[in-house]
């Protein structure tokens, strides 16, 4: 049996002010991988290179062990996408997705679609132009489930969501990845989603993957120390992985903190967050 | 793809009133020789198709597309033949309805006049909608009427030089013959120009990074 449900190998792609630059990780079946990063860090551009709404790019991209490029059709009747943004022409309702879908998935479930339909309140005879932009995100994510697929690329599918609501969507992929054989790879900026249900972590900035680790290993491991300049003085280059200075102190992000804690002789490293995580990486100094 | 050729369906369908109102009011004014609903209805079925194309466009319906099986082909061909569809239903209101209006005026049905101009008026339907597509596809809907505008002046322009320094006459003369089989011809260009908008349109849209 596969092991990866999606392998993604030096995907590259230039524009005029922006590089994808050797994009590589891999998301194991049966698992969430939180894709995070800042606006403009590379993310979108990721997602919509693997599923081909980009051209042109260099790198090789399999989905269930298949190349993509020539199994194309067939791997996507068995992935779920939500997209920023991109979705069915405002004038239609949700009845007529339905309609539309059947004709589209082989696997299109029109019982399943009106159960996501009800439980999430959403309407069958509005049109899409007419409802809320959480309720607009909440008919994009029951269409991308209702054919049963086993992978579900999401790019930010919790955005525009209040909480009650963000945390019904949460519940719903909690759900959807009770089958072993499904995965999600999950790409947003609200962090603390992802602490909540991600397994994996891929890290994107400035186009490139800065870490690709399981959440836990991740936040078990790395620490952050805060202290004064003289302590920060003392602290060798190489033991840490970036580091920002505030008013009164500096902010230390260390990739160990057993061994920073054994070597250094600190008393507290805080915990680090996954908002942490990407402010210091992004904002901070080497 | 006949969930593609649906979604279109359901959005012609969605402005379904205000076409039914526009057709009760050209039929009235046809009636009273205010203007000739054989045109105005062929006029309406082009602005129709195009709009699906501007709906497509504002909700980004057209990246989604690449997300699904064939997402890409089936949308493009899904148009098409929406469009032919959509020239069919047209064709066949203004035929009847044409034939209403000459009774209705004259008392008799002229049902070789109205038949020649229904030919025709699928013929010029699909003619203005195959020449289109491909640049809407190729620019967008925005950038596409700007598009269309400077082709149509470039043909115009062009055409009129030629036929200063060019004498057509001998090719028009050459090709006179067809009258007798104008009915056949019209059908051979029909299905020519169709499928090769439509092989274009595709290349583009294989093609196209969103």
């Amino acid at each position: 049996m596969m092991k990866n449900i999606l392998e993604v190998n030096g995907l590259t792609k230039k524009y005029d002010n922006f590089e994808l630059k050797n994009v590589s990780f891999n998301l194991p079946r049966g698992m969430i991988m939180g894709f995070i990063g800042e606006n403009g860090a590379g993310k979108t551009t990721t997602i919509k290179s693997i599923l081909d709404i980009i051209k042109d790019y260099s790198g090789k991209v399999k989905i269930f062990n298949l190349d993509y490029r020539s199994h194309e059709a067939e791997i996507k009747e068995e992935i779920g996408v939500v997209l920023d943004d991109m979705f069915f022409p405002e004038i239609l309702t949700a009845q007529d997705i339905d309609n539309v879908m059947r004709g589209i998935y082989k696997n299109w479930d029109s019982n399943l679609f009106n159960n996501y339909l009800k439980d999430f309140d959403l309407p069958r005879n509005k049109q899409i132009k007419t409802l809320s932009k959480g309720m607009h995100k909440k008919l994009e994510i029951a269409t991308a489930l209702a054919h049963h697929p086993k992978l579900l690329i999401l790019d930010e599918p919790t955005s525009g969501l209040d909480p009650v609501a963000r945390s019904e969507v949460i519940d719903i992929f909690q759900d959807f990845i009770q089958n072993d054989d499904c995965s999600i790879l999950f790409s947003t900026h609200i962090t603390t989603d992802l602490e909540q249900i991600a397994d994996y972590i891929t890290f994107i900035n400035d186009g490139e993957i800065v870490l690709s680790k399981t959440k836990d290993e991740l936040l078990d491991e790395y620490g952050i120390v805060k202290c004064h300049e003289e302590e920060f003085n003392k602290i060798s280059k190489k033991d840490y992985v970036k580091y920002k200075k505030n008013k009164c102190e500096y902010e230390v992000l260390v990739e160990n903190k057993r061994e920073f804690k054994k070597k250094y002789k600190f008393e507290v490293i805080d915990k680090m967050t996954l908002d942490d995580l990407m402010v210091l990486m992004i904002k901070g100094e080497k | 793809m006949i969930g593609f050729i649906r979604k279109d369906l359901a959005m012609i369908k969605s402005n379904f009133k205000l076409l039914a109102i526009l057709t009760i009011v050209y039929l009235g004014m046809s009636l009273a020789g205010q203007m000739d609903i054989s045109f105005i209805l062929p006029f309406m079925c082009v602005m129709i198709m195009i709009s699906t194309f501007s709906y497509d466009e504002f909700n980004n319906w057209n990246a989604y597309v690449v997300t699904f099986p064939n997402g890409r082909k089936n949308s493009v061909k899904a148009k098409y033949i929406a469009t032919l569809l959509m020239i069919v239903i047209v064709t066949i209101i203004t035929t009847i309805l044409s034939f209403i209006i000459s009774y209705v005026r004259t008392s008799t049905i002229d049902y070789i006049n109205i038949l020649e101009m229904t030919f025709g008026l699928i013929f010029g339907t699909l003619l203005v909608q195959t020449f289109m597509y491909p640049i809407i596809y190729k620019f967008g809907i925005e950038k596409g009427r700007i598009a269309i505008f400077i082709i149509v002046f470039g043909i115009v322009i062009s055409g009129g030089l030629l036929s200063q320094f060019i004498d057509l006459s001998g090719v028009l003369n050459a090709l006179s013959f067809l009258e007798n089989y104008w009915v056949i011809t019209i059908i051979i260009l029909s299905v020519l120009l169709t499928y090769g908008s439509y092989r274009i349109s595709l290349a583009i849209e294989m093609k196209k990074n969103f």
